[in-house]
Formats: structure tokens, sequence, C-alpha cells
């Protein structure tokens, strides 16, 4: 019997054009929690789903209990007992808590399903979790940190020896959160083995006796919880020093140009305050789902705040849809390029007329000429790698794919651009481009928002930065003050700000 | 909180308010003409009612995978139309057989719908659209252009409809055999959930290995296979065939469905909902003659309004319930 | 800008005869004349002059073809416009009938129909979680509904006062009033889909929803323009109706909306949105015409060619995918 009762070694997995999980290996031992920590895009999910059979590692062995195994595909690692928990559980919001369990390995008796040996099954397994709501509920009509609870129910039906929940308390709120943990603590108790994945040192201390950390594709160190400090731990995990990726230009500021107010919407984010000055490049952080997109979404009128103001140039304005943010000069750059910020199966030219072509249509005409010599104009300014503005945007990279983004923004007279992680998926050669695209617009006088969780680029180049944390905002630091322990511990400052709740 | 479980039972209980909708309905219809609550009467209204009662079954399985079935009463005129020429001119005589053979012609159609939508791609709306004009048409062929089959010309079989078996006439015994299995399908058995669970989460079946096609190809035959029968049910009830019946009628099947609480866009509904919004339909239908000022011309109408009510209520109550669930996250 | 490399991004498009030999609608063209040939083969009758007598009946379908073109461009579907046509025809005929001047006549035609598309614009923009379908099929019964009302236990009603419907269902020497205008609105409704702001929005909306809003379009409003105006030309299309029947019953207009959803995706206009135009369209509005005049020239049954139009819509959309489906499955097994 080997000491581990799962262990990876020098597993690699290539993606086209990029190295997702270079040499990574891991081990863990019978009845630990083990986290697995890092920043976004440092390999976590990938090697996730390499262990659940989802993907396939070019190179590398995985060992069970000191077997040698190879899974062709999720099922096969579902029958050698390992189970995930997504963060986003994966369910049936119509049937019943009961069926969600068991579906798939439903309890039959001459060929029909047996409800009750199910439901009371299903309870069995829900009492173990100190669940509070019964197996006859509709799984709909659940919290998320409920559905969870029955994902870790159904884990535990199928009679799974290693648990791997994906950043579980990332949709929680801190009660909810405690309630994961005694869980936690009473599958430990029960033998079995637990990979955590978090993005929350308190989670880590919390239940954890070892973590594993990954930085940019690598394995970085397996430390135990005890004998590591948060300083060290968050060097292991941001640890990179920031070249000259970043061309910050220095620009004199001008006026404040946008001015935000005690913005709240019920659920989403609560009294958030700050103000962009013209030339200026305000930096937006926080932790995935801490409500910076839903905050500047309501600043552009994509969704409505229930209460707060919005000045621009100051005065009070109201802005109840897009198109009044863009006629006032505020244009959002979303983060999801391929549903909200394109039309994948559209030339590049109209992607990027598309807010502005009534602007120099002819009686409602649309004048094709000038709409191709302003496309043409504006794509080039923004250097998109594309050979004519008829091709699709889907033939386009991510990172030239934000560039027709940026050029959508350029067709108008804008006063704030809003970018939300204007970098996300990019590789590193097209992020350096974007940030001078971006420098150049803080030049010529536009005032930026730039929304990202990448660390080294809010550093690299915000004059200003706004942490939030859980629909607050829970700090603002100026260039130099900014430190990346600073700006993580502000984004996972929790429950003791401001007297919250 | 509170709130949300006052939410939960309004929305999670659907089927105690339609029964509470048709209890009021049959006191205040009694009320009016106590006529209306005798044996006799309550019979006919159900096999009157008969064909959209068992079709609604059918319109249930593919509702919830999220589909739309909308040349089920072109099926039903085929193969209705069908056993009725077999009939007319003597090429079969026995009942049993003609349901057969109006039964098999109902699953060939239905089969036919379910491969053009679950391998060629094609929207249910549009490939049930185009059915409902090649199966009409069809119908009408059989008919060598519009001939009628009428009741001398049905002989033994138009008396199945008016035939009793243990004091039940045989046409509610096909209900309520339909019922019965279908709420045994639906409920006990794998293929029964797997239809939900398509619904529910097209993405997450297929990856627990559910073949969704097949299940698409699965409720459009079920539909087919009911369609059949129901085109039995019409030609026997009416004692005539002719090419054109239920023209239109597709529209109280999904009537039926959508006030029973089934879900346009696939996962919800039950049985016992079908059952009791095609109840509410016939007797609402049942009872307009009987009610001053309204009158039949005004069936279609208040059946239109209570439809539009029904979906419209549905999201008003969906939006209260989603405001109140994120009133409740701490922050 | 930073970053510039001086590369030079093309903007000189393809040469526009080169595009339209290869599209969807230069088979149209041929299938037309396919068409045409074999209706003249078909009947003996079958010439420039009967077929000009007998469009009138088909074409005011065609009008409807034109919105329902924009509604399925938007990736949506209206099934409620055959008994908006029944509405407004029964309505027109009562105030025709009681000897209000014509000009009222067509006023309450395009009026009911504008207020009928308004109502189904209404209800689909302020919920917009509501499928087009369920919500259009339920007021396909309320408007039916109400023109039997309205039409009593008759269920039928004929103008007395025909003399304006005569008028408009007049000619210009061989050529009827109704050919013009069918072929003037197409133009119309084809320059504002395919050349103007508007036309590109809807197309934006049919594609890609989410990103049409986040660019600033007015998702709402153009969806609430269209379906209004999907009535009222279902106001103009009961009018021409009437002009040839000078009546309505409670079967008027029924299966219209298959029609004209037929003749769109026929023509190209995808169903799940974002694809097609009006040219494709009103070709094949001409070849479902120009069938119809010649099958019926022979007494060929009103159900047969039902039938080919059923036919025609499913292989219209079916076929691609099937192909489609079958280059994937070729491709995946070389690998």
């Amino acid at each position: 019997m080997s000491e581990y009762v799962l262990e990876l070694k020098g597993i690699t997995k290539i993606f086209p054009g990029v190295k997702a999980l270079n040499n990574v290996q891991f081990q863990l031992k019978p009845g630990e929690v083990h986290a697995l920590m890092g920043e976004n895009g440092a390999g976590k999910s990938t090697f996730i789903k390499v262990i659940t059979g989802v993907h396939k590692a070019e190179e590398g062995e995985m060992f069970l209990n000191g077997q040698k195994v190879d899974f062709k595909g999720p099922k096969d690692a579902q029958a050698a007992g390992i189970a995930a928990v997504y963060q986003h559980p994966t369910s049936y919001p119509h049937l019943t808590v009961a069926e969600n369990i068991f579906m798939g390995h439903e309890i039959i008796k001459n060929r029909m399903i047996q409800w009750k040996a199910m439901n009371t099954e299903a309870n069995k397994l829900l009492k173990q979790l100190d669940a509070d709501f019964d197996a006859t509920a509709e799984m709909g009509t659940l919290s998320v940190a409920q559905q969870q609870m029955v994902e870790i129910a159904k884990a535990m039906s199928t009679n799974a020896r290693i648990i791997i929940l994906d950043e579980p308390t990332a949709a929680l709120t801190r009660s909810e959160s405690e309630k994961l943990y005694t869980l936690v603590d009473k599958l430990k108790a029960d033998g079995v083995s637990i990979i955590f994945i978090s993005h929350r040192f308190e989670d880590m201390y919390r239940l954890a006796s070892r973590v594993t950390v990954f930085r940019d594709s690598q394995y970085i160190g397996t430390y135990d919880v005890d004998g590591i400090t948060n300083a060290d731990l968050i060097k292991a995990m941001v640890g990179r020093e920031i070249k000259d990726l970043f061309p910050k230009p220095e620009v004199k500021l001008g006026d404040e140009m946008l001015k935000v107010e005690n913005l709240s919407r019920t659920g989403y984010f609560k009294d958030v305050s700050f103000s962009v000055r013209a030339g200026e490049i305000l930096g937006l952080t926080g932790l995935v789902g801490a409500g910076r997109t839903e905050t500047v979404e309501a600043v552009c009128g994509i969704t409505q705040p229930d209460s707060g103001k919005v000045y621009l140039e100051g005065k009070e304005v109201h802005i109840k849809k897009p198109s009044d943010a863009m006629e006032k000069g505020i244009i959002l750059l979303p983060e999801d390029r391929q549903k909200e910020g394109l039309i994948m199966s559209w030339g590049l030219g109209r992607n990027v007329t598309l807010p502005t072509i009534s602007k120099y249509a002819k009686n409602g005409i649309n004048d094709e000429k000038t709409e191709r010599d302003l496309a043409k104009k504006l794509l080039e300014e923004v250097d998109t790698k594309a050979v004519d503005i008829f091709q699709p945007a889907s033939s386009l990279s991510g990172g030239n794919q934000q560039k027709v983004v940026v050029a959508k923004a350029l067709s108008q007279e804008m006063k704030v651009v809003i970018m939300d992680e204007p970098t996300k998926g990019v590789d590193v050669g097209a992020k350096a481009e974007i940030y001078a695209i971006m420098g150049d617009l803080a030049k010529k006088g536009y005032a930026i928002i730039l929304i990202s969780s990448e660390m080294p680029e809010i550093l690299g180049m915000a004059d200003r930065i706004v942490v939030m944390c859980n629909g607050r905002k829970t700090g603002e630091l100026n260039r130099g003050d900014a430190t990346q322990e600073r700006i993580l511990e502000l984004a996972m400052e929790k429950g003791h700000t401001g007297g919250a709740e | 909180m509170e709130k949300k479980s006052v939410m939960k039972k309004i929305t999670g209980s659907r089927e105690a308010l339609l029964a509470i909708v048709l209890i009021v309905l049959f006191v205040i219809i009694t009320a009016i003409n106590p006529s209306f609550l005798t044996p006799k009467s309550l019979m006919d209204m159900l096999k009157n009612n008969a064909v959209t009662m068992v079709m609604s079954l059918g319109m249930l399985c593919v509702m919830l995978v999220g589909g739309i079935d909308i040349s089920i009463m072109s099926t039903l005129a085929l193969s209705g139309m069908s056993i009725g020429m077999l009939l007319k001119y003597e090429h079969i005589s026995s009942t049993f057989l003609a349901f057969v053979i109006a039964i098999a012609i109902g699953i060939v159609c239905g089969a036919v719908v379910g491969l053009i939508i679950s391998r060629a791609d094609v929207p249910p709306i549009i490939a049930t659209m185009g059915f409902m004009y090649i199966y009409r048409a069809l119908g009408y062929q059989v008919s060598h252009g519009g001939e009628w089959a009428s009741a001398a010309a049905l002989g033994e079989f138009k008396n199945f409809a008016t035939t009793k078996f243990l004091g039940l006439n045989c046409v509610i015994w096909v209900i309520i055999v339909c019922y019965v299995f279908f709420f045994w399908f639906m409920k006990w058995t794998r293929t029964g959930r797997m239809i939900y669970a398509v619904g529910s989460n097209p993405s997450a079946a297929e990856v627990s290995g559910i073949n969704v096609k097949n299940i698409k190809l699965l409720v459009y035959t079920i539909m087919g296979l009911l369609a059949g029968l129901g085109g039995a049910l019409q030609v026997s009830v009416y004692a005539s065939a002719m090419p054109d019946m239920q023209y239109g009628g597709e529209m109280d099947v999904i009537a039926a469905c959508v006030i029973g609480g089934v879900s346009m866009s696939g996962g919800r509904g039950t049985v016992v909902g079908a059952l009791l919004g095609s109840l509410i339909l016939a007797t609402i239908a049942k009872a307009l003659p009987l009610i001053p000022f309204f009158n039949q011309l005004w069936l279609n109408t208040i059946k239109g309004v209570i439809i539009l009510v029904v979906v419209v209520m549905n999201v008003i109550l969906q939006r209260i319930a989603d405001k109140n669930a994120l009133k409740g996250r701490e922050m | 800008m930073a970053g510039k490399s001086g590369r030079s991004i093309n903007n000189v498009p393809e040469s526009p005869v080169k595009k339209m030999i290869f599209s969807w609608e230069g088979i149209l063209v041929l299938l037309f004349i396919a068409v045409n040939i074999f209706c003249a083969m078909f009947s003996e009758y079958y010439n420039m002059s009967s077929l000009l007598r007998q469009m009138p009946v088909y074409l005011a379908e065609v009008f409807m073809m034109l919105p329902m073109a924009y509604i399925l461009v938007l990736g949506e579907i209206d099934i409620s416009v055959g008994a908006i046509v029944c509405l407004s025809a029964t309505m027109s005929c009562i105030v025709c009938n009681t000897n209000a001047p014509f000009i009222v006549v067509v006023i309450t035609a395009l009026g009911v129909g504008t207020i009928c598309g308004a109502v189904n614009g209404f209800i689909l923009t302020k919920f917009q979680e509501l499928p087009p379908m369920i919500v259009t099929l339920a007021t396909q019964i309320i408007f039916r509904g109400i023109s039997e009302i309205v039409l009593g236990s008759g269920g039928s009603i004929s103008a007395s006062n025909t003399d304006g419907f005569r008028a408009i269902g007049g000619k210009v020497g061989d050529v009827p009033y109704i050919l013009f205008l069918v072929v003037i609105l197409s133009v119309i409704f084809a320059v504002i889909l395919g050349k103007s702001t508007f036309g590109r929005r809807v197309y934006a909306i049919g594609t890609n929803r989410l990103t049409a809003y986040y660019s600033g379009v007015h998702v709402q409003k153009i969806r609430f323009i269209i379906y209004t105006i999907m009535g009222t030309v279902s106001g103009l299309c009961a009018l021409f109706l009437v002009s040839s029947s000078y009546g309505a019953n409670t079967t008027t207009g029924n299966g219209f909306e298959m029609d004209a959803i037929a003749m769109a995706v026929f023509g190209g206009i995808s169903s799940t949105g974002g694809k097609g135009n009006i040219a494709g369209g009103f070709i094949s509005a001409f070849i479902i015409v120009c069938l119809r005049v010649g099958l019926g020239q022979r007494n060929v049954n009103a159900q047969v060619i039902l039938l080919i139009i059923g036919i025609l819509l499913i292989a219209a959309v079916a076929l691609p995918n099937i192909i489609g489906n079958a280059k994937k499955a070729l491709s995946m097994k070389k690998n």
C-alpha cells in the first residue's frame, strides 16, 4: 500500500498554443484535506479535469492507491471513486433532490423506480450532511449552497473516496461557508480524502492540513499549512517579477469625468463609490464574484441600480439603457467577448461600426463606403492582425478579438471607457499590445476603468486601485502604496469590514 | 425566508391550485344549472373531450423536452380518415383491427416527425408546421379528395363509443387506461424520468450518458401514437370521419398542457397537471352556454385569455421569487 | 497609435455578381424558371395573361412574408397573423356595411391589424422571458375568437358596399394594382432590411441579442416596432383578401402564418435568426404563387399544393442540416 491515495507525476497538458500544465505533481494522503491554490489561470481547473478524466494529459502518470490508472473518460474516474463538485452545480433544476442524487444509478426493482427507497437513502445521506432540506424538495428551489450539498451527497452515494471541491465557497455567504466547513470535517472524519480549491486563505486555514501551489501552469511547492506564513504563501502564488510588460505613460490628470456615489443593487453590490479623472486609469479589482462587473453594468445602464447616483463631468446623469450611456460618452467593453462583445459570425467591419451606424447613415440608409473606410482606419489604429474587414470575428485569436472590441469604443467620441477583463484568455504578446493601446487612450484624455483579477496588470497599469469584496468596496489604494499583498488582503477581507450585514 | 416559503407553496403545489379551480368551477356551474352535476352529463363531457384529454399526455411529453407539435390534428385526421375509408369500403370490419391500424399510422407519422426534429435539427415548430400540411393533405388523398365516411358506413365501429364495459363507456375506459399508464410511465420508469432529465438540463443529460436524440424521437413517436389513437376515438365518438376533422384542435391540447402547468421551455409538468388542465378546459366549454351573456362563441377567446394569463402570471411569480432570493443574500 | 506595424487591412468588397451566382437566391431564380416551364407544360392555359388574372388571390399572402421575414431574422416567430387577417377582414366588412366612406374602411383594416400587432409586441417586450410562440399562439386564439364573437352564429359576413373593394382590385392594363403594391412593398422592406441602420440592427439582434444590447441597440423597441408592422401588413392583406371575396368568415386567413413562414424559410431566411434576405423570400413567394396558379388551372386539389409547400418548408431547413452533419461525420472519420 502506497503512502498516497492519489499521486500524479509529471503531468503535462497542452491545448492548442498553450501549455496549460507543465510537468506538475501532486500527492494526496488518505483522509486529508489538501488545498490547491494559485491565481486565476494557474492551471488548477485543468488539473482537476485531468484527475476526473475529462481531459487526457499528454504526459505524466497517475496512481490510485499505488496502482497506475489511465482514465478514458469521466465514467472511469467515477467508477474509481473520484467525484468532483463544481462551483456551479450541474444539476437538473426541475427534479427532486433524491433524483438528482441518484441520476444514472436509480434504485430499480421490477423495472419500477423505488421512490420510497430513494428518498429514504437520500435523506440518510442528507442527514449525515446535516442538511436543512428534504430529499423531495425541488432542486431549483434550493440555494447554491444547498445545491452543492446535494452534489456532495451525490458523490457520497457513489461511494467516492476522493472528493474534489472546486471553489465551493465562491458563491456562498459567510454562514453558508461555515456550514460547508463542518461538512468537510465530517467527510474527513469518515476517511474521505478531499482536494479543496479556493482563493480564500480563510478556507485553507480552517480546513486543510497541506497546501499545494500552482503558478503559471507549473508546480511551485507543497507546504504544511501550519508551517507557512500568509506572506510566504502569497509570494508563492504571485511571486513573479513585473517586467516591462506595462508601458504606463506619465499622463497629466485632467478633471474628474465619472463619479459614482453609493451605488447599490440588491443582492449584487452595496454602497459602492468611486471616481475617475480624464487621463487616469482606475483599477477595479477583487475576487471573482465580488460584484465588480455588476457595478459597472449598472453604471452603463445594462442593469438598473436600486439606489445611488452617477455624475458625468460634475452633472448627475440618469442612464437607463446602454445606448444612453454611449450617447453621453461612457462605453463598457464587456468581459465575455463571444457572448457580449462581438457578433462572432459577422465581419470585423460590421462589428466595429455596430454602435455607431446611425451616426453616418443618410436618411437611415447605411453609407457603406464610409463605414468600410472607418472600419479600416479603426482596425488599423489598434493594429488588428486581420487580412480584411470582412473576415468573421471568430477567425481571430482572443487578443485580436479584444482589439476589435476596443476599436468599437474608438468608433465614437467617448469620455469614459470601461474595460472588463480585457486580457482574459489573451497571450502575453497581445497583452502587451492591449496595454499599449490602453496607455494611448489615457494619453488622449480618456478616463479608463480597468476591471481585472490579474494582480500584475492592475499594479502595472492603474493609477489608483479600488478593491471590492463580496459586493462592497473594501479599500482604495494609490499607485505608490499598492502591493500585491495589500490588494490580496483587501480582496479577501470578509465579514469584518465596515459593519456589513 | 418566510416570503420565500409562501412563494414555494404557491408555485410548488400547482396541482392543488388547479384542483381547487376545478372544484370552484363545478360548484358555480352546478349552482347555475343543477343538471350539470349528473353522471350522464359528466360522462358526456368526458366522452366529448376524450381526444383532447388523451392527446394532452403526448403533448406533455413533447413539451417536457422543450418541444412542440402542431401537426397532431393532421395525424389524427390521416389515421381517422384511413380507418374510416377502410371500413367504408369494407376492407376491414373488426373494431380492434381499426384501432390497431389507426395507432400504427400514428406511430409512423410521429416517428417521421421525431426523426426530422432529432436527426436533422429542424426546429420543432417549423417541422411540425410542415407536417401539419403534409399529413392533412395525405388525409384528403385518402378520402379521395373530400369524401366522408358517415355513420352508416362505419358499421360496428361506431358502437365502440356507445358500448359500456363494467358500467362505464368504453371511451372513458380508454382515457382511464391512458392516464394510469402514463402516470406510471412518467413517474416510475427510468425512461419517463429521462424525459424529465432531458428537458431539465439537456447538456447534463448528455454528459450522464442519456441519448438525448433518441429521447426526442421517442416523445414525438408517443405523440404520434396518441394522435393515432385520438383519430380512432374521434371517428368513433362522432360516428363519422372527414378529412378536416379537428382542424385547429392542437391549440386545445397545447392549452390544456399550459393551463396544467407544463412549461414551454421544458422540464416542468406532470400527468396530473395535464389531466386537470384538460378537465378545466372541458368544463369551461361545457359551462359557457349555461352562463348568461356568454355563449359558445366566446369559448375560444376565453381559452386564449386563460393561456395568456397563465403564462404571464408564471413570469410575474418567477420575478418576485428571484427578487426575494436576492434580498436574502448577505453582503 | 502604439504598436503600429503598418499593417494594412483590406476593405474592398468582393464583386457582388460573383457572390450572387453561387447563392441560394441564384438557385431560387433557376427554380423559378423551372417551375414556370413546368407549369406551362402542365397546363395549356398557363401564360402571362392568365397568370396576371389569377395571381391576385395568392398575392395577398406575399405581403405577409415581408414582415414575417423580419421576425424570423430576429430569431422569433408570429403565428397569430392569420387570425389578425381574419379579425381585420371582419371589422372592415362591418365598417363597410355601415356605408362609411372607403377610406374609413381602409383605416379600420390597417388600424385593427396594427393594434393586434402592437398587443403582441407589448406583451413580448414587457415579458421578455416569454417565448413568442406561446404568446402568439394565445393571441391567435383570442383574435380569431373575437372574430367569432363579432360574426355571431352565422360565422360569416359579406360586404354590401363593394365599390371601394372593387376599386383596389382593379388593374392598369393587364397588371393588377396588388402586384404593383407587392413589388413596391418588397423593395421597401428589402432596402430597409438590407441597407438601413434599422435592418442592420435587426440582424444584430437575431445573431447575438446580448452583444446587440451591449452595443447600444434598442432591442425591445425594435422588436415592438416589427411586431406592430406585422399587424399592419396583416391588415393590408385582409383588405385585399376582402377585395377578392367581398366578405369574411371565421376561417378567413387560416394557415396564412404557415404560408408566410414557409415562403420566408424556403427563401433562405433562417428560422433561428440572423440569416437571409427579402430577395430570397420574394423569389420563393413567386415560385409558390406560380405553382398555385399553374396547378390550380388543371384543378389540382389545393391540398396537394399544401403538401408541396409543407415538403418545401421542411426540406429547406432539413437538407442543409443533414448535409452539414454528414460532412462533419465524414471529417471526424478521416481524423
